[in-house]
């Protein structure tokens, strides 16, 4: 089974500053990392490579320095790894970068399965995939908890709000994963010396037969006017400072009335 | 970036993970318990930690003196034992590819992937007097004769490898490897340290074990300067151990500070409180430059040796004293069993005594400054 596994690098920091004038996320002096679901999707393919066989390519768009994560993805265990990387791709939102990561997918040629995790932790849009296999006119399947590799198919396992699904999809596909579906695994720290007689094949926008105007900022209809960091949440939290047991009983009337203990209780 | 420093991005990122889901959380159980907990050591075993350093023509990852000091850096922010067991083990296999011919080199360093090796000088009558030690081995045909007792050996009980310096004549020192599958080897008493309470520290005793010339460290009589060269790889890595220490203590006294309130103000604004939290990241930041520098000097063949005694020396004497701020800063907690700093202090009150010790530091220290100006 031929597998490309899409990543995303992400700041390594919780604390994202923005950047006022440009509205996006402020990279400058922050460490980069995989993005943490698309470990989760790594995992998946590197599993499902064990148990059917195949071939697991790790895939970013994004400058050169990305390439740190691809080869910490053939440490993990992948077998190639391909940048994107090209000036005409800056300043791309998830519809400018789906349109390339599908014709990279092309490129490729004769993919089974794509697999991306179910959004990034930086921008939280869970986007691309769905938007990727719109454009390759492949089935796709998101949120997955669990997969079982067959011979032309996988058995998929998601559970959604309020249901819990089991789907039977025939490849080619694409599959976002969840970060319950499985343990990624720690690099090995011999594998990471290792990883450097892997290929790393970095492709240009003239390598990918593009039409210009759906790449990078002019590709890019997603207009964001402001961005701000999130207001500290204010105390809601109410203090029963009173007896004991008159604040027991307090506490008893107020999850009752918020349906949290029933009459029964 | 070129392999060298994609490499080190790669680990670090990994072990930072590695710590902050392994080994931290762990941190007041492995002290507590006394023993590695969360089957840490079969993780590490697992992901390769005990090859990092290890060339790779044997195997290993064949990561530079600066990023294996890093590595261990980091894992001393979580656990301070964990740190000094992997100390331990690199510095013997420092040894074995420095001194080592090529016949021991190939039994014994691919094993060092899953097997601990520990290095062996301490004995009841001689420590930082290596010529007092009583251990010895003796030629019979082609075999060496190995008798002696060494105690105190880091990874003691837990190592399986042990690179032991016995008396070859009354003032020859020398170095041998031996293991523990050898006829006559027996593990004996395990000490009950006051810190550092993860590290297995116990004692070898050895009953007419039988090696040939192959299973001698460097040649005979080379023992002191191997003894050295040991512990000065051991005293960078203990620089990085006592600034994963002192990071630690950071972390607890900047975390405390901003929450604690007295008088409606957090205590990191007052001038006391403020006094003492930036002593502790001056001496987190000089051992870590310390102990850079004595690792970047390692990796680019000069000497080391001053650099290396100034991160033991100048680290350990800090983070005791980084300690004892940190739990005056705290108070009650401070001063409780339930919380992590009373142990960080007594981690690095070890690092005042092993590898050599502060005065021993000082003394190298003083006399290498006169040996240059002379």
């Amino acid at each position: 089974m031929k597998i490309v596994v899409c990543i995303k690098q992400v700041p390594e920091t919780t604390n994202v500053k923005i950047n006022e004038k440009t509205k996006n996320i402020d990279r400058r002096g922050l460490g980069g990392v995989i993005n943490s679901y698309d470990l989760h999707a790594l995992e998946t393919a590197l599993e499902i490579k064990r148990n059917v066989g195949g071939e697991v390519i790790t895939m970013t768009m994004g400058p050169d320095d990305f390439a740190v994560s691809l080869r910490e993805t053939l440490a993990l265990g992948a077998d190639s790894s391909i940048l994107l990387s090209d000036r005409a791709f800056a300043g791309a939102d998830t519809l400018a970068t789906g349109y390339v990561l599908g014709k990279a997918i092309k490129k490729i040629g004769d993919v089974d399965l794509v697999l991306l995790g179910q959004q990034s932790v930086d921008a939280d849009t869970g986007q691309v995939g769905p938007i990727m296999a719109e454009l390759l006119q492949i089935p796709q399947v998101t949120y997955a908890n669990e997969v079982i590799a067959e011979n032309n198919s996988l058995l998929i396992k998601r559970n959604l709000d309020n249901v819990a699904q089991e789907i039977t999809a025939q490849l080619p596909l694409l599959l976002t994963v969840t970060d319950t579906i499985n343990q990624p695994q720690y690099t090995n720290v011999v594998e990471i010396t290792k990883s450097f007689a892997k290929p790393i094949t970095t492709w240009h926008a003239s390598e990918l037969q593009l039409d210009d105007s759906r790449v990078g900022q002019a590709g890019s209809p997603t207009i964001v006017r402001s961005i701000s960091s999130p207001e500290k949440a204010a105390k809601v939290g109410h203090k029963l400072t009173n007896d004991p047991r008159e604040a027991a009983a307090e506490l008893v009337a107020i999850l009752k009335k918020q349906n949290i203990l029933t009459e029964e209780d | 970036m070129d392999q060298k420093q994609i490499s080190k991005e790669i680990l670090l990122r990994m072990v930072k993970s590695f710590t902050e889901n392994e080994v931290a959380p762990y941190d007041m159980e492995i002290d507590q318990t006394r023993s590695y907990v969360n089957e840490l050591l079969d993780k590490i075993k697992k992901y390769d930690f005990l090859s990092t350093m290890l060339p790779e023509e044997y195997g290993g990852a064949g990561f530079d003196g600066e990023t294996t000091a890093a590595m261990i850096n980091e894992i001393a922010r979580g656990n301070a034992s964990l740190g000094v067991t992997l100390e331990g083990h690199f510095k013997s296999i420092d040894q074995i590819v420095k001194y080592g011919n090529q016949a021991l080199k190939d039994e014994y360093l691919p094993q060092a992937k899953s097997r601990i090796i520990a290095f062996s000088m301490t004995e009841p009558s001689g420590g930082s007097n290596p010529l007092g030690i009583t251990s010895h081995a003796e030629k019979k045909g082609d075999e060496w004769v190995i008798n002696g007792d060494k105690i105190m050996i880091t990874n003691g009980g837990l190592a399986e490898i042990y690179c032991v310096m016995v008396k070859t004549a009354p003032k020859e020192l020398s170095f041998f490897v031996v293991d523990k599958d050898m006829e006559g080897f027996e593990y004996g008493k395990q000490e009950n340290f006051l810190g550092l309470t993860g590290v297995p520290v116990g004692e070898i005793v050895m009953n007419n074990i039988e090696v040939d010339d192959n299973h001698l460290l460097g040649k005979v009589g080379m023992g002191k300067e191997i003894g050295d060269s040991a512990h000065n790889d051991a005293r960078v890595l203990m620089g990085a151990v006592l600034t994963g220490i002192m990071e630690h203590e950071l972390n607890i006294v900047t975390d405390y500070a901003t929450h604690r309130k007295a008088m409606d103000t957090p205590i990191i604004q007052m001038q006391g409180i403020q006094r003492k939290v930036a002593d502790i990241a001056v001496a987190k930041e000089t051992t870590k430059l310390l102990y850079q520098k004595a690792a970047w000097l390692k990796d680019h063949h000069q000497d080391y040796e001053e650099e290396a005694a100034m991160a033991k020396a100048y680290g350990s004497r800090s983070a005791v004293k980084s300690g004892d701020d940190a739990l005056q800063i705290l108070g009650g907690y401070g001063y409780s069993l339930d919380y992590p700093v009373e142990h960080l202090i007594r981690d690095a009150r070890a690092m005042e005594i092993a590898e050599g010790t502060v005065e021993k530091m000082r003394t190298a220290i003083a006399l290498i400054e006169a040996k240059n100006r002379a």
